[in-house]
């Protein structure tokens, strides 16, 4: 048994340090999150809310920068293969995306016993990574429509008013950091129990050996023990 | 000092009378000044006016309406200091009408507001909601709805000043379930086409000095205040109780009650941790205080309740529904009848996804795939399709064995390539 | 034929009533008191916490709020099986001391008053000569000259204010309604003025320990937020030392100053004005140490026909809706109470207010400062008895033919009168201001010995409880159930909703209704004999009927489900 190479095609440095910035912050604004909204130990207001602040300004960039990012870099849209295509269309559902999506949830029901062949985001996988960054947009908008400093603004003040008042903003800030935490858990879960290799291409940008896709139709042709010196340019694979 | 002139004593010297000193009087002006938006230095401008105002024999008539009360703000109202509520009456206003100070009753107390409308110029003050249920006949006056009574008072008014969360956008009486159909009086006034303006004073009670501010900066400057958008004047409502709070550097400093009658509460601590409101809360409370600035609620150790937030917009935002409860963190959330905190469900619901997911675990342990599954030959879909059109599939997924002799086939294959 | 007289919106009360009265040769054959705005207090408080509705019950009444405010909270500490702490049980009672002191000086002198003392009148008042009349009447003196030039100015100026419609030119028995000498009045509205400044002070004492006033803040289930420091006690003490004097020296007297000149509104032609029905309840306030209702500063009793006394007993109270706007007849207990209101036209003879009728053991009971100051006398607590006494030689004084050997019955029915209830509430506000300069050192010397703690916590959260309290309009009822800290059956049964309550099962009128019946009227267009007795009550409407406030019209035609609304 053995999974699909892990080639850092599938995840460029840029997306790496992303990620990186991305648990960082999330991390820390859970806690700090947690401590604003009930202060369980004395002395650490003004760090809380100064790591608060600084973290969701640093994730709300990096979220931004990572979005239009997306449409000029190239990232391989397949495990096993070095073959590249512009990441946008990686990470938004394509057509080709929906017939994987019912042999995927049948797999992780038990209905299915081989790994269907999907891209290297599942279509689940795709549609939660589209709804990150609305989810990661609102938590910003509806941050700043509790700091202070950008309270009054009317932009803000608008969403305050549709969301039943600061008190209104304040629960729904909380509710969608419990939906991060859920997603935290089911993606670290399945981040894991997919392929553990992936855990070290995506934190250290360590390849892995495994199975090599076609890359046109993700079908496995080959091994690759990343036993060759030279490594294999996206050209050197396609035939 | 000033002097007056003729049988009419000027207001100074009505005050003096009092022993109310020039210097007290004039320090009184300076703090409306401030109040109204205007520089300290602006106070011989406003006791002039305040005299010229009492010396001409024209008071400014006002109507306090009390609609579905509890008379508090007409109770709050009795307790300014700056002037005290007999100069008010007496020298500062005409109050025409008020169910709760005027010496008349019955038809009488009636025709005093009939008249006070037939003579136009007037003020009209409201506290306590507007009730809306039984097509607004759950309130009577003198035999008349409610409703009726306030669009008549407020049609032909200079100005309507809401005085109290009730009047601004209904208050705890409008609060779940609203058992009355009660609303502010701005929005009762917009849905009967009536554009009188509405100076809107959200807090439970209004504190006096807020209405007094109004009264005079009306008389003062013969404008209405400078207002939001929610038609409260920025003055008073543009910065949040936090802002101001003589406990902000505890918070700041994180020193924190958790419990009433602590050695924290005894020190002064800020009392976020209670539940404190402030933070979401914009009013003036810790700058004008209470009960000629003898305490307010965070100075007696009590958190802040958010009195003074209102939506004159949204009945459903009214203060208590927004606020409650009371000393936690959060606001309930409601569906149906049922209140609930956002902790417990959300925790609950992480809980349960942290439970599929162990349990799953379990499962792909068992089915070892954790470990590499076995991986499809080809796809589903390209099966079915293949198998459709009648061509032979091979459906077993495909092994490390059969995937290495393919690379070395590959390889093979590519090594001739290049030969 | 009997003349209809009503007089709609009643005015210098808190909240909105409206009477109708049946009037044949000047007699009042019949009377009915009625009301009605739906707030729904025992509604809104649902599914919130005990302290939110704590904090939300006491703005169901502007002018008693506090009373409000600590009943809820007892009602709580009952439910959880607390008892509150020293400090906390000090506290209580200073604020509602200091709430009791606003608000019956506010009520005579700036509510009560003006239905005997006529400013206008004042005008023509020699200065000179009221100083003589006040040392005469051993009344507070202050700058009475100054008072009559700040009228006239305010005459000259030709607005009437708060004046305009007065009653002023009202009559009785083809008389002037207002009977003091102008120099009279303008000590009293000196004094009306005055008083605004010391109701202001006693909420300076309120907001001194909780906050701000109306509506305490730091007063919830459990005790109270916080223990004031020695800044904060000085200001009340010297504040309470003031008011003390004040009332000593100025009220008090006044009450007896005036009082020669209305004697008809005690008795007239042998007939007690405005009488109630004989029947007095004090559920108690102001707790001793021992926290027992029998054992308060004013302690708890009932006083039926015969005079004996006996200790309230919570299952005895029934609420009959029979002539109410609500589903169903007959008197149910406050636990098993619902509140299904079904509104329907107003009539007289069928259903006409939104106040239930409380009834104790099948009888109408009155409730307020003449039932307080009565139980307190029959308990035997010395002050009391000494004021009594006080106010009996004061009558016997004036009116020997009646009082010269008064029984006690007889002293009874001569403060349960429209003049009475005035009289022996402004002695009861005597001793509540030396109560509350007492309670004040006690809390300094308890903060001293560390007996002051202020807070306990509460690990039960599931239970069910009533408080018995008093708000200074009388007794005061609060029932909660409770469950993992969520209310979830509410009930409350106020001082106005026993005086102003309507029939009941068997056609008994209330005890304002029953007070009115048989008063003589000389003008059914301005009865003012029938406004005193209605003041006389101090009735206060928002809370009477809290989850309906009274403001009935003559005829609804307009029927909506409530509930149908939203």
């Amino acid at each position: 048994m053995a999974h699909r190479a892990a080639y850092r095609e599938a995840h460029p440095l840029y997306t790496v340090i992303s990620h990186w910035i991305n648990l960082v912050c999330m991390l820390t604004l859970i806690f700090s999150g947690f401590y604003i909204h009930y202060p369980f130990y004395p002395g650490a207001m003004s760090v809380m809310r100064g790591l608060h602040v600084a973290m969701g300004f640093i994730i709300l960039i990096n979220c931004i920068v990572r979005i239009i990012a997306s449409f000029f870099i190239k990232t391989a849209q397949l495990e096993g293969t070095r073959e590249v295509d512009t990441e946008i269309k990686n990470w938004v559902p394509q057509k080709i995306n929906r017939h994987q999506l019912i042999p995927m949830v049948k797999y992780y029901l038990f209905a299915k016993k081989a790994h269907p062949i999907v891209n290297k985001f599942n279509p689940m996988q795709k549609i939660s990574y589209v709804l990150i960054p609305f989810l990661i947009l609102f938590m910003g908008y509806t941050g700043l429509c509790l700091w202070a400093p950008t309270q009054t603004m009317g932009v803000f003040q608008a969403g305050i008013e549709l969301f039943g008042g600061l008190p209104g903003v304040r629960v729904l800030h909380y509710i969608f950091m419990w939906v991060f935490i859920a997603f935290m858990i089911i993606h670290v879960y399945l981040a894991i129990a997919e392929d553990s290799a992936l855990v070290g291409l995506m934190f250290l940008w360590r390849e892995h050996e495994g199975y090599v896709s076609d890359p046109k139709t993700g079908e496995i042709v080959g091994y690759d023990d990343l036993s060759d010196k030279a490594p294999k340019t996206a050209a050197g694979e396609s035939n | 000092m000033t002097v007056g002139v003729g049988t009419t004593t000027t207001f100074a010297e009505q005050l003096e009378e009092r022993g109310v000193s020039r210097r007290t009087f004039l320090k009184f002006c300076g703090a409306i000044a401030v109040m109204v938006g205007l520089s300290e230095t602006q106070a011989p401008k406003v006791a002039q006016a305040l005299e010229e105002g009492t010396a001409s024999g024209k008071l400014q008539p006002v109507v306090w309406l009390e609609l579905a009360s509890c008379s508090g703000c007409t109770e709050s109202l009795a307790q300014a200091q700056t002037p005290d509520v007999a100069t008010i009456v007496l020298e500062l206003i005409s109050l025409n009408y008020s169910e709760t100070l005027s010496a008349a009753a019955g038809w009488s107390l009636e025709q005093a507001r009939k008249d006070t409308i037939a003579q136009g110029n007037y003020l009209c003050v409201i506290e306590g909601a507007v009730t809306r249920g039984w097509d607004g006949n759950g309130l009577r006056i003198a035999g008349e709805k409610g409703t009726d009574i306030v669009s008549e008072t407020c049609r032909d008014a200079v100005a309507v000043i809401a005085a109290g969360s009730c009047a601004v956008d209904g208050g705890w009486v409008a609060a779940y379930p609203n058992p009355s159909n009660a609303c502010g009086v701005k929005e009762y006034l917009t849905s009967q086409g009536i554009t009188t303006p509405v100076i809107n004073l959200p807090a439970c009670p209004c504190n006096p000095e807020w209405i007094v501010a109004v009264l005079v900066d009306y008389l003062l400057m013969d404008r209405l205040p400078e207002l939001d958008s929610k038609g409260m004047p920025t003055l008073i409502y543009g910065e949040s109780i936090h802002d101001n709070c003589q406990r902000r550097g505890h918070f700041e400093n994180g020193e924190f009650v958790y419990q009433f009658g602590s050695v924290e509460e005894q020190k002064g601590y800020c009392l976020y941790a209670m539940g404190c409101k402030g933070p979401q809360t914009y009013s003036h409370c810790p700058v004008t205080r209470w009960n000629d600035k003898t305490s307010w609620c965070v100075e007696a150790g009590a958190p802040c309740i958010g009195c003074a937030s209102a939506d004159p917009g949204r009945t459903e935002h009214n203060w208590v529904d927004l606020m409650t409860p009371f000393l936690k963190r959060h606001r309930d959330m409601r569906i149906g009848d049922k209140h609930f905190q956002a902790l417990p469900i959300a925790a609950g619901v992480a809980g349960v996804i942290a439970v599929a997911v162990g349990i799953h675990a379990i499962g792909m342990k068992a089915n070892g795939r954790f470990a590499g599954p076995p991986i499809e030959r080809i796809k589903e879909y390209d099966a079915k399709k293949a198998k459709a059109a009648g061509q032979e599939v091979d459906e077993t997924p495909i092994t490390k064995p059969e995937a290495l002799e393919m690379e070395k086939q590959r390889e093979a294959g590519e090594k001739g390539g290049d030969e | 034929m009997p003349q209809t007289s009503v007089i709609d919106p009643i005015s210098r009360i808190e909240g909105h009533l409206r009477i109708e009265m049946s009037v044949e040769d000047n007699k009042v054959i019949d009377a009915h008191v009625s009301g009605g705005l739906f707030r729904g207090l025992e509604l809104i408080v649902q599914g919130r916490t005990p302290t939110d509705a704590a904090y939300i019950a006491q703005r169901v009444c502007g002018v008693c709020p506090v009373s409000h405010g600590h009943t809820s909270s007892y009602a709580a500490e009952a439910a959880y099986g607390i008892t509150i702490p020293n400090g906390a049980r000090l506290i209580r009672n200073m604020v509602e001391c200091a709430q009791f002191l606003h608000s019956h000086i506010l009520w005579f002198y700036n509510l009560y008053a003006l239905d005997f003392v006529n400013p206008i009148n004042a005008l023509s008042a020699d200065v000179a000569g009221a100083y003589d009349l006040a040392h005469a009447a051993g009344t507070g003196v202050s700058d009475f000259g100054a008072v009559a030039k700040r009228l006239s100015a305010f005459a000259e100026n030709g607005q009437l204010s708060i004046f305009s419609g007065n009653w002023f030119d009202a009559t009785v028995d083809g008389q002037r309604a207002y009977k003091l000498p102008p120099e009279l009045d303008l000590i009293a509205t000196t004094h009306y003025l005055e008083g605004l400044q010391y109701q202001a002070k006693a909420s300076q004492v309120a907001a001194l320990l909780g906050g701000k006033m109306p509506h305490v803040m730091t007063s919830l289930p459990g005790g109270t937020t916080y223990m004031p420091d020695e800044e904060k006690l000085d200001d009340v003490l010297y504040r309470a030392i003031a008011i003390r004097d004040w009332v000593q020296n100025t009220m008090v007297p006044d009450t007896l100053a005036i009082a020669p000149y209305y004697l008809d509104e005690i008795i007239k032609d042998g007939k007690w004005t405005g009488a109630g029905p004989g029947r007095f309840a004090a559920w108690g306030v102001f707790d001793r140490r021992t926290m027992d209702p029998l054992d308060r500063y004013l302690p708890a009793g009932m006083i039926d026909d015969q005079l004996n006394l006996t200790a309230p007993d919570e299952s005895k109270i029934l609420e009959y809706i029979d002539h109410s706007y609500y589903n169903g007849t007959g008197g149910l207990n406050p636990r098993q109470g619902e509140t299904d209101p079904n509104y329907t036209d107003y009539d007289i003879n069928g259903r006409y207010t939104w106040s239930k009728a409380p009834r104790y053991d099948g009888k109408s009971y009155e409730v307020g400062g003449v039932s307080r100051m009565l139980v307190a006398y029959l308990r035997g607590v010395p002050e009391v008895q000494g004021y009594v006494q006080q106010l009996t030689s004061f009558l016997a004084a004036q009116a020997p033919a009646v009082f010269a050997n008064a029984s006690l019955a007889d002293v009874v029915h001569a403060v349960d009168t429209t003049l009475g209830r005035a009289a022996i509430r402004n002695y009861e506000t005597l001793y509540v201001a030396n109560l509350l300069v007492d309670l004040t050192k006690e809390l300094i010397e308890a903060v001293k010995s560390g007996d002051a703690a202020t807070y306990v916590d509460h690990p039960n959260t599931t239970g069910e409880g009533a408080g018995m309290w008093e708000a200074p309009r009388g007794a005061l009822y609060h029932y909660e159930k409770v469950e993992k800290d969520r209310i979830t059956k509410y009930q409350a049964i106020v001082p106005s909703t026993w005086n102003i309550s309507p029939r009941d099962a068997d056609g008994n009128p209330g005890p304002m209704e029953e007070a009115l019946i048989g008063l003589t009227v000389d003008d059914v267009e301005k009865p003012i004999e029938a406004l005193r007795v209605v003041h006389s009550f101090d009735p206060c409407i928002a809370c009477a009927i809290h989850v309906t406030e009274p403001k009935t019209g003559t005829v609804f035609n307009t029927v909506t489900n409530p509930w149908g609304v939203r």
